[in-house]
């Protein structure tokens, strides 16, 4: 029963891996470079095993989550530039991410794209509302899995399995060394992006996680995020092996969904629109709950998904406000897949203030206890250390540089 | 510098990167033509992918129309900016000649928005919207 229940909340996290950020830098950087940015997603998906590995660990051994952790170590006022930068990100991912889903509406439908905008928000207040938790997790969970149609039509392009191969080799571009570097930003920032390890953390917390979970914990971040990883190779490759040698620059959700049409025809697209539709959903839940999760947190009041609304009226107050706000910025006609792009950007200049606090818990034996990082632990976490702090450094000037990705 | 203070100079320079990057007005020179040659070349190879779908019966009447219309529009949106936007010395010709066809891969993408279900119709757009965008790779180059 145990392993059944561990299957299943892989399967979901594999369906709930891709967000809209993944998609738009995956399959954008496959058609600009082909293959040669694969080796950034291993890293990037290694460094969101580690992030969230200790997330998961501080979560179960010391009943903290992200932005208890936060607060603690950085203090009030540091904490809430902290806050408020997570909170700006959260929201333009929200943004971009409801976009993603009336966009997906209007393709299924072909009805009016504002309309989908109003369907989409009253359909997730109703299922944030109404609908238990572990039934969220798990229809959107399961829904993403429609995903693997990428897997399905990377093999069915015939890509060069050597250049693929290859793409593995870390190696630098010297053609256009800056919108290289600009893409392998954007495709860490993707992989590891903070509303998820949040909403994991917070998750932990309420699920009453104890240090007998910590091998549940270990398995859902490796496998689930590893295995969902596979999912985002294979963007990159559809977007490789169609779109490069045309020199198309897929600028739309659609355009994603075509790169699955013209391998498998009908079902493929209806397959690839139904797994965007889910992820992208899914998503945009985890980050609604993950703005509410982080601003109870910071300041103390009751939250949890698992309560009633009415148990935790502030909580249910702050991801109202989120989704209305969202709701009337996608309403303005902002278009998501380049907020997408800013929303990732700044989703890794704002990384090293999440992450730092919660690496030095994890290492704090008065929190932890026996469970501190381990020695290959530490080591891990300084590497990625240095990987969040240089792409937090360089993710803006390469994005001006590059004119966020159009040069 | 306090933190609220700090808040600010964040969100400012956030605000400006944002502003300076999605700068796209001003004058067009020749960086800018290439650029903007390349997209309308992508514009007219993924309605060229498109139309290739729809003449095969292998996309559906919903997804023909909306991704073709989203298409069309860009490809309008490029013709009516290097249209009107002022353009380096020498390049003018060029210039022009790139809004000219992108207007055409618009109208054309526009058809297929319209007739998302004509598959003789979508097959016959296919190879001038091949020829246009070979037309704009040439003009990238």
């Amino acid at each position: 029963m145990k392993i059944f229940q561990v299957a299943l909340g892989i399967l979901a996290a594999i369906g709930g891996f891709v967000d809209i950020g993944d998609l738009v830098f995956n399959v954008s950087a496959g058609a600009t470079f082909g293959y040669q940015l694969l080796w950034v997603i291993v890293i990037g998906v290694v460094g969101i095993i580690v992030y969230s590995e200790m997330c998961g660990r501080v979560a179960a051994v010391s009943g903290k989550a992200v932005f208890d952790a936060v607060r603690e170590r950085l203090g009030f006022k540091v904490g809430l530039v902290a806050l408020i930068s997570a909170q700006v990100v959260n929201l333009m991912t929200l943004t971009a991410e409801i976009g993603g889903v009336a966009i997906c509406l209007q393709l299924l439908s072909g009805l009016s794209y504002r309309w989908m905008i109003f369907v989409a928000g009253v359909v997730f207040a109703i299922v944030v509302w109404v609908t238990p938790f572990d039934w969220i997790e798990r229809v959107f969970g399961y829904g993403g899995l429609c995903m693997l149609v990428f897997a399905v039509a990377a093999v069915k392009l015939h890509p060069s399995w050597g250049a693929v191969a290859h793409g593995f080799v870390p190696h630098m571009n010297t053609q256009s060394p800056l919108l290289y570097a600009y893409f392998a930003v954007g495709l860490l920032g993707a992989a590891m992006t903070p509303y998820e390890v949040y909403f994991y953390s917070s998750g932990g917390v309420e699920e009453r996680w104890g240090p007998k979970d910590l091998g549940l914990n270990r398995v859902n971040a490796q496998i689930g995020y590893g295995l969902g990883g596979l999912l985002s190779f294979s963007l990159m490759i559809v977007g490789g092996a169609l779109f490069l040698d045309k020199g198309v620059q897929p600028e739309f959700l659609g355009s994603i969904a075509l790169g699955v049409e013209v391998p498998l025809g009908q079902i493929g697209l209806l397959l690839a629109l139904v797994g965007i539709l889910f992820a992208v959903g899914g998503a945009s839940i985890d980050t609604l709950f993950s703005g509410a999760y982080n601003l109870a947190q910071f300041l103390g009041w009751e939250w949890g998904r698992y309560r009633h609304p009415r148990g935790a009226p502030r909580f249910t107050a702050t991801w109202i406000v989120l989704l209305v706000l969202a709701l009337g910025a996608v309403m303005t006609g902002v278009d998501p897949v380049q907020l997408t792009e800013y929303a990732v950007i700044f989703s890794a200049v704002a990384l090293p203030l999440t992450y730092i606090p919660i690496f030095l818990v994890a290492n704090d034996r008065a929190y932890m206890r026996e469970y501190t990082n381990g020695r290959l632990g530490n080591v891990l976490g300084l590497v990625y250390l240095v990987v969040i702090m240089l792409i937090a450094l360089t993710a803006v000037p390469l994005m001006i540089l590059t004119n966020v990705g159009q040069n | 510098m306090d933190v609220a203070d700090s808040s600010r100079c964040v969100a400012v320079l956030a605000l400006l990167a944002v502003v300076v990057a999605g700068c796209n007005g001003g004058t067009v020179d020749k960086h800018a033509l290439k650029r903007d040659a390349e997209k309308v070349g992508s514009l007219a190879s993924e309605g060229e992918l498109l139309a290739n779908d729809v003449s095969k019966g292998a996309s559906t009447e919903y997804f023909a129309r909306v991704h073709a219309k989203e298409l069309s529009q860009a490809s309008a949106d490029l013709a009516d900016a290097l249209g009107k936007r002022p353009t380096s010395p020498g390049i003018t010709p060029d210039v022009r000649r790139l809004s000219r066809l992108a207007g055409k891969v618009s109208m054309q993408l526009e058809q297929l928005h319209l007739h998302p279900t004509d598959r003789q119709l979508a097959q016959s757009l296919e190879q001038p919207l091949k020829h246009d965008a070979d037309a704009a790779d040439r003009l990238a180059k």
